[in-house]
């Protein structure tokens, strides 16, 4: 049950913050609920390497069941809470192929944004180009246009007319983006998306509790 | 059925060889296959945009359902003929948990090894820099020296999350994919005697790839990781 599970998680991180919605989603309220800071470095901390040897947030137990890999989690607890909570998984094919495609094109979509809004993070002083931050983000500009794409021949969700685990994982990333200053204007379909799911249960509840009070960024504005 | 799925691949490219395996696995033979060459660019010609609109492959078709995602395309497969071949998810909590922990890292792994692989491809000459190339290295070591813990215990029947499952369809094509590169047995022999205890399953004998994608890598790339 919930309070037999533990997770560790950073603010505002897509792969923790889908986590926590699937929790939500599946009655899992109640679980150990621990925020760390990775500006500290916690995600590095003994009681992270404890659970997670890969020193990575979410990190994630279920009694002695062991699951970091978001992802995995998610679809996890789908399958293991199936009778309890919100359906994530729909039984008509079609929905269930589109949900499996977006769910993992996520993860494509999540490295663009990493690539392109983190690049002085991961790649060091001396290894940095011009040429390569603009490459990365007209790669992240083209990516974010796809998703547009998807969701004016899709909706309201991302595989069709019912929340699927696909929402609860890329709904985080696109969170990201409009966090981080996605003009809603140039993107209106991604921004009735983001603004229509914003208001449901698990993700108000679980909404990142550093962006409440403070304004995001706008890396992204001009896209 | 499998007369109504179309899958285009390219020969050695891991993620088309998890579809192949997991469509054997299933007892789907029978679909419609059609090998391309990525060195004739053909991963970006028509047929395959008419699917994927990335260009990229394995390009997958269950009628008009379209999955390209490999791993996507294989928890599909497996969820929709549950009832048929082979199980892949295990019921067990803790080992389905394990199974699904292994199969998502196995794209961490795979990441690394592109990462080392196609450095040449993915970054232009005005960017390249030994101080990358030597630090992708060392994170490639680090990944497979987790791999090689992990696999600390395996035996006929006990490999990534136990019984054979996704975790293995997803993650065995990798191992096979770094090998053919010049991964060292004598370094990593317990991924070694992973390779060779499911060498001769049936999904993985009959479909082994008859060459291996090689655009710029040259065979010894990964001999010193």
């Amino acid at each position: 049950m919930a309070k037999d599970m533990t997770l560790l998680w950073g603010s505002g991180s897509p792969p923790c913050w889908r986590v926590m919605i699937a929790l939500e989603e599946k009655n899992l309220q109640g679980y150990n609920s621990k925020m760390l800071s990775f500006e500290k470095g916690e995600h590095k901390s003994k009681e992270v390497t404890a659970i997670n040897p890969r020193a990575q947030l979410p990190a994630f137990k279920h009694g002695d069941v062991v699951l970091n890999e978001s992802y995995g989690a998610c679809i996890y607890l789908e399958e293991q809470f199936k009778s309890q909570g919100n359906k994530l998984a729909p039984d008509n094919k079609a929905e269930s192929a589109l949900m499996y495609q977006r769910m993992f094109e996520g993860l494509t979509l999540f490295q663009k944004i990493a690539q392109s809004l983190f690049y002085t993070r991961f790649v060091p002083e001396n290894e940095r180009h011009d040429s390569a931050q603009k490459r990365n983000t007209e790669e992240l500009k083209a990516e974010v246009k796809l998703w547009e794409g998807y969701l004016q021949k899709t909706g309201p969700y991302l595989a069709g007319k019912s929340f699927t685990l696909a929402d609860v994982i890329v709904f985080p990333v696109i969170a990201f983006l409009f966090r981080f200053g996605l003009n809603e204007e140039h993107f209106p379909k991604l921004a009735a998306y983001y603004n229509t799911v914003k208001d449901r249960p698990s993700i108000k509840n679980s909404w990142p509790p550093t962006w409440k009070d403070t304004p995001g960024q706008n890396a992204l504005k001009d896209f | 059925m499998a007369k109504d799925m179309t899958l285009l691949w390219g020969s050695g490219s891991p993620p088309c060889w998890r579809v192949i395996i997991v469509l054997e696995e299933k007892n789907l033979q029978g679909y419609n296959s059609k090998l391309l060459s990525f060195e004739k660019m053909e991963h970006k010609s028509q047929q395959v945009l008419d699917i994927n609109p990335r260009g990229q492959l394995p390009s997958f078709k269950d009628g008009d359902k379209i999955i390209n995602e490999s791993i996507g395309a294989c928890l599909y497969l497996e969820n929709q003929y549950k009832s048929q071949g082979t199980k892949l998810i295990p019921d067990s909590p803790a080992e389905q948990a394990l199974m699904y922990q292994r199969m998502m890292e196995g794209n961490t792994l795979m990441q690394k090894i592109a990462t080392v692989l196609y450095y040449h491809m993915l970054v232009p000459e005005g960017e390249r820099h030994d101080s990358a190339v030597k630090r992708n290295r060392e994170n490639l070591t680090t990944e497979l020296q987790l791999w090689e813990k992990y696999l600390e215990n395996v035996a006929a029947g006990s490999y990534l999350a136990g019984a054979f499952s996704l975790a293995d369809v997803v993650v065995y094509p990798n191992f096979a994919y770094a090998f053919q590169y010049g991964l060292s047995a004598e370094r990593y022999p317990k991924i070694a005697k992973y390779l060779n205890l499911l060498k001769d399953r049936p999904s993985i004998k009959t479909t082994w790839p008859q060459k291996w994608f090689q655009h710029e890598q040259r065979a010894e790339m990964l001999k010193g990781i």
